[in-house]
């Protein structure tokens, strides 16, 4: 097996406010092999966008890692400075699309020029070749070359999103991050902006996506890999078939049959809401962080907190349903 | 319409509501000096006649022939129309006070030395103001910060007139620094020597600081919570991870942000001018705010409409730039108004 393009290794990052610590990220592996589509899910407030920013070396106060690894190539990207990682990592090796792609850029100035103040930080390009990169990049996409050209309001919400990751990829990265890149687009828009990202990753402009979203329809299409996150936790990951077609954890379960799904049980079960809401990350609930929503909870997950086990070569879930199996 | 630009269209109604507004303007400028108790000639005459003794029908010959010279005889509605049809023919009266001088020549000599004391110092105090104001948004919870705010606060609590007077007690009476009163020696003539250019930026210091210091002080608050919510934008966040360097990221924010503190500079043009009054009045400054006050104090009519003509004539001309400005600037506006 090859090494993985990004490996995050346990990895815990807390908000630190008067108020308390607000633990994000609370011992977190994660793998983004080459050639891949991982998808990242869990509720909103669950720590998937810090778990984001902690994979993008993106820490300022008052979030802080306490601990953990992050390997880009084999290279720990916590152990450079943040401006090393300004200029030979954002942009260059990692890309990331932000969650409103509709204020990512800044209104009063032509995305053009965005881009030659971007492009000319990693790379010692006069502005002429960076309007010809871009627009060579831009017609590659199927995308209008004048867009480049006009403000950001001039543009329509899916066209923004599209030219965005366009011109957060014109470096080739090697890994594109985008946190929920299609939650504000309509469906058709989605599917263009879908599409338009594994068209990228077929041509070799990136080589891994890792996709943070809450809509698990969209990762249906897309992903190749799947981790599920609660409360500040990975409880479940796996190939994307396994997670969709069997899942294990009774949060995975709860997520997919909140959903509509094309299988017919879907029809038959109508649509089931999981009971409460997501746990206080200051003060976690004792046990399994799962276990006063679980419809299947038993006296020892209330105790003890369920490890994430291995369970096959790729797959892990931490649910004691799941330990006792592999324990007998 | 294809043929008239639209950005033609925005200036022409701007201008519109300008010129609308000036004449509402010259109603009021008109109707205020007049609501306001007493008699300019007899206050004049009492001034003169104080000093020279004269028998009491000379008096009132005096005090008729002037009364006729000003108009001040006729109805209220014959001396406004008289005031409105001199004012279309350019002519801003004569001064009473400063009887035979003519207003508009009083104006001139005294508007150059206000409009130099003020417009530095406005646009020091601006420049500085968001440039400290911006410092300590970007060192937000830092010990820059933490310093540089209660001295804003302060600062732009301070009442400029005070201040004045501090300054004029500690630097120019007690220490001798800087001189007491005028804008140049009464010894001298202006002229553009050297020596003449060195003695008026010597009376020239503590006016100009008496304005600037108070004034940086609100405009760097204004700017510094202006950053700070544009520094929490999510285009601050995707910029940062395009791998933008904090300079380039700063310059964004900061032009962002100064838009609605350029409203700010050309509103302060035109309030300053009172402030201006009780600075010239402190250090004896003959610019238009002390002119204001002779002809407030002597009820001057055509004097005090004169002078007012002209303030509110800047700030009206300020406004229109500010508009075209504003379109140039942000191209939001300029889709919005303008078209593109």
């Amino acid at each position: 097996m090859s090494e993985p393009l990004l490996l995050g290794l346990g990895l815990r990052a807390s908000y630190v406010l008067r108020l308390g610590e607000v633990r994000a990220v609370d011992g977190v592996d994660i793998e983004v092999p080459r050639d891949a589509v991982v998808g990242l899910a869990g509720e909103s407030g669950c720590g998937k966008s810090t778990l984001v920013n902690v994979l993008l070396a993106n820490v300022r106060p008052p979030l802080r890692v306490k601990s953990g690894k992050i390997l880009l190539d084999g290279v720990d990207l916590l152990q450079m400075s943040r401006e090393e990682v300004r200029k030979k990592i954002w942009g260059v090796k990692v890309s990331y699309v932000p969650q409103s792609a509709l204020n990512a850029l800044n209104p009063t100035k032509r995305i053009i020029e965005l881009v030659k103040d971007a492009i000319t930080q990693h790379t010692p390009a006069t502005d002429q070749e960076v309007v010809s990169l871009c627009k060579r990049r831009l017609e590659e996409l199927n995308l209008p070359t004048d867009s480049i050209h006009k403000y950001p309001h001039e543009l329509s919400g899916g066209m923004r999103q599209r030219v965005i990751i366009a011109i957060s990829t014109l470096l080739n990265p090697r890994l594109l991050v985008v946190d929920e890149p299609t939650s504000a687009l309509d469906v058709s828009t989605q599917k263009q902006v879908l599409k338009m990202m594994l068209d990228m990753k077929r041509n070799r402009i990136i080589d891994s996506i890792l996709f943070v979203t809450h809509e698990l329809p969209v990762l249906r299409q897309v992903a190749s890999h799947v981790y599920i996150m609660y409360a500040g936790k990975i409880v479940e990951y796996g190939p994307a078939d396994y997670i969709f077609y069997s899942p294990l954890h009774p949060y995975t379960k709860a997520l997919m049959y909140s959903v509509m799904t094309p299988e017919p049980e879907s029809r038959e079960r109508g649509l089931v809401t999981i009971p409460g809401e997501p746990p206080s990350l200051i003060i976690p609930p004792q046990g399994c962080r799962f276990h006063p929503r679980c419809p299947y909870v038993m006296d020892i997950c209330r105790n003890s907190e369920p490890r994430l086990v291995p369970i096959s070569e790729e797959r892990g879930v931490a649910c004691f349903l799941h330990h006792s199996e592999v324990a007998s | 319409m294809p043929s008239i630009s639209p950005f033609i269209i925005y200036i022409l109604r701007k201008g519109l509501f300008i010129v609308a507004t000036f004449f509402a303007f010259l109603l009021v400028i008109f109707a205020l000096p007049r609501a306001i108790p007493g008699n300019p000639v007899a206050a004049l005459l009492a001034q003169i006649f104080q000093q020279a003794q004269a028998n009491p029908d000379t008096v009132k010959a005096v005090y008729r022939k002037f009364m006729e010279e000003f108009g001040l005889y006729k109805p209220i509605h014959e001396q406004l129309f008289d005031f409105l049809s001199r004012l279309m023919a350019g002519d801003l009266g004569t001064s009473i006070a400063f009887y035979p001088r003519k207003v508009a020549d009083l104006v001139a000599s005294y508007l150059p030395w206000t409009l130099g004391l003020l417009i530095p110092a406005i646009l020091v105090a601006w420049a500085l103001g968001n440039l400290l104001g911006a410092w300590a948004a970007y060192r937000r919870r830092t010990r820059v910060d933490n310093a540089l705010l209660p001295v804003f606060l302060v600062l732009s609590q301070v009442p400029y007139y005070w201040l004045a007077m501090i300054l004029l007690y500690t630097l120019a009476v007690t220490a001798r620094v800087f001189p007491v009163a005028g804008a140049y020696p009464p010894a001298m003539q202006p002229s553009f020597t050297p020596a003449f250019i060195l003695a008026m930026l010597h009376h020239y210091t503590l006016p100009f600081l008496s304005i600037v210091i108070v004034a940086i002080g609100g405009w760097a608050i204004g700017m510094r919570v202006l950053v700070i919510y544009e520094l929490r934008s999510d285009y601050v966040e995707y910029s940062e991870l395009l791998g933008l360097s904090d300079k380039k990221i700063l310059g964004y924010v900061f032009r962002n942000s100064i838009l609605p503190q350029i409203t700010g500079l050309a509103l302060s043009m035109g309030t300053v001018m009172g402030g201006a009054l009780i600075t010239e009045l402190v250090f004896s400054y003959p610019g238009t705010g002390y002119l204001l006050f002779r002809a407030l104090s002597t009820l001057d009519y055509p004097l005090i409409q004169g002078t007012f003509i002209i303030l509110v004539s800047t700030l009206l001309a300020a406004n229109l730039i500010v508009d075209i400005l504003y379109a140039y600037i942000d191209p939001r506006i300029r889709v919005s108004y303008v078209g593109d």
